[in-house]
């Protein structure tokens, strides 16, 4: 029988194991240089279609920047999908399952890692589609409190992130509906969180879409980052989105957590978890 | 019996093709998917337009009206764009990497092209039901519910419009029409239209023949050179038209590519048919 590991040494290998999975992620999006490049370039092309269409129905050019800040969140909320909680699903059809579940290792550390991984990827693209947004679109951005704007985004990452281990949780059952969840999961949210609108929290949106795009952390992000980011708005201004995406984190990590546990052991009850082709 | 075959193989890979694009799901998930998707995305559109029309920036709701009906109209058609030239794009690369059955097709006594077909129709159909349910959703939401009089009127479409296309249809076929020894109008396709295979490498001249000795029936030599089945029957009977040669022209046969060049001596460029 094998030693109990002491609760330092049980966190070490869990960072470890999170860096390991980080690594593992980090390395293989950025070995192919022209990925990248695509990466950054393409999602310009939507956002040009939509500042394009701004400006023909005479917007001001602030609603550009709204839509360059939206477009690089989407990549986020891309990355969350396919590559976080659609994650299980492609690790079992690949085979590492059954090796990420024999680790002696928590399964919220490997999800760590590819949150992490993830985030600095899509940070290195997300800054990448700003950039070449303000460059190509020339739309104004007010950077009055640069470390309001740092910390708003930090924190809906986090929160992002968080959904996006929960997701990931409850998607590690799913057989092949994981591919058209994720799908599904697409352009209503691009819709509900307002990442092509100016501003979603606008009269003329019905409540209850509102407060269907509030239940994404990325809506209140959104938000808050263009306030601060274009309409050159205080962190005074945006303290309820603060509250707000610290709320969804407390809340989402534990149901994260609870739900990996519950649907480990579900999978293992029916006999389904490592199960491929299903 | 080989259309009949053609048909039944087409049949079977529409099938797959429905498995594969729903990735073998269930149904009503892959349905609401279906509906939702083009749904969310007319969505993004329109609250575009009626947001920018909230904020004011021109006091002109019909200008918004119109534009919202072209937006509506380009973004229900853009769904044939994603679904047949991704879902057709991906075909090859999906079938030999991921579900590796390429090569099963590829050996198989049939071709690939009803496969392709099969597959196609597939993209065309989910397309098509992406178009329908976004237009008819247009017309419910913005006219119906939110009385926006959008111009959109889906019983007054002018179908004639499409007699333009139903023409040059018509005149591609004409030009490729069977003659004696063309191509049948059913059996056209995007083979015919492009340059032989082999048509960038230097030619080798295999015969000497004289023009004389040709009849002189086909219509349309290109259609002879790329038909599979009259390839054979080229290097037999090889027609050219007497006006374009000449009656005593010399003139080469290739053999490799079944191209005739006419009119080659040193230092002159050949004419190839």
């Amino acid at each position: 029988m094998l030693p109990k590991a002491t609760p330092r040494e049980e966190l070490l290998i869990n960072l470890r194991a999170a860096y390991a999975r980080m690594w593992v992620r980090l390395r293989g999006s950025n070995r192919e240089i022209t990925g990248l490049v695509a990466e950054i370039g393409l999602p310009i092309l939507t956002i040009g279609a939509y500042v394009i269409l701004y400006r023909a129905i005479g917007l001001p050019p602030t609603a550009g920047a709204a839509v360059i800040i939206g477009g690089a969140m989407i990549a986020f909320w891309t990355n969350v999908l396919w590559n976080m909680s659609s994650q299980w699903f492609w690790e079992r059809e690949s085979g590492n399952l059954e090796m990420y579940l024999v680790a002696p290792v928590s399964r919220m550390s490997v999800l760590l890692g590819m949150a992490m991984g993830g985030s600095v990827n899509t940070s290195i693209r997300a800054l990448g589609i700003v950039l070449l947004g303000i460059f190509v679109f020339q739309v104004p951005f007010q950077l009055a409190d640069p470390l309001s704007i740092g910390l708003v985004f930090v924190l809906t990452l986090v929160a992002l992130y968080t959904m996006g281990m929960l997701f990931a949780s409850i998607f590690m059952l799913y057989g092949r509906e994981a591919w058209n969840t994720a799908n599904l999961l697409q352009e209503p949210v691009y819709f509900l969180s307002g990442a092509y609108f100016p501003r979603i929290y606008a009269p003329v949106v019905p409540f209850a879409l509102q407060a269907a795009g509030s239940l994404i952390p990325m809506t209140i992000g959104l938000d808050a980052i263009r306030r601060l980011a274009i309409n050159g708005e205080g962190i005074a201004t945006v303290w309820p989105h603060i509250l707000a995406l610290i709320a969804c984190t407390l809340i989402l990590f534990p149901l994260a957590r609870r739900a990996l546990n519950y649907m480990e052991s579900l999978g293992k009850k029916e006999g389904r978890l490592t199960l491929r082709w299903q | 019996m080989a259309i009949a075959d053609f048909v039944k193989s087409a049949g079977e890979s529409f099938r797959v093709g429905w498995k594969i694009e729903s990735n073998w799901t269930d149904p009503v998930l892959f349905a609401t998917y279906q509906v939702i998707r083009p749904l969310a995305s007319l969505l993004i559109v329109a609250f575009i337009v009626i947001i920018g029309a909230s904020v004011g920036a021109s006091a002109n709701s019909a200008f918004y009206s119109q534009y919202l009906a072209w937006l509506i109209v380009g973004n229900a058609f853009y769904a044939f764009v994603l679904q047949i030239m991704l879902g057709m794009a991906i075909l090859v690369h999906v079938d030999r990497t991921r579900y590796e059955v390429l090569k099963n097709i590829y050996i198989s006594p049939g071709t690939l092209h009803p496969y392709v077909i099969g597959r196609g129709l597939v993209s065309v159909v989910n397309g098509a039901v992406s178009v329908i349910l976004t237009l008819l959703f247009s017309v419910a939401i913005f006219n119906g519910l939110l009385h926006m009089n959008i111009p959109l009127n889906l019983l007054n479409v002018n179908l004639l419009m499409l007699q333009p296309a139903r023409h040059w249809l018509h005149a591609l076929r004409c030009k490729h029409r069977f003659e004696s020894n063309g191509i049948h109008p059913g059996r056209l396709c995007l083979r015919h239209l492009l340059p032989s295979r082999g048509s960038h490498l230097p030619n080798c001249p295999t015969a000497l023949v004289r023009t004389a000795d040709l009849e002189c029936v086909a219509d349309n030599l290109l259609a002879q050179r790329c038909s599979r089945e009259l390839r054979s029957l080229a290097h037999s009977e090889l027609h050219v038209r007497s006006c374009l040669l000449g009656c005593d022209d010399s003139c080469y046969i290739d053999h490799w590519d079944c191209s005739v060049q006419a009119g080659r001596t040193e230092g002159e460029e050949a004419r190839t048919l």
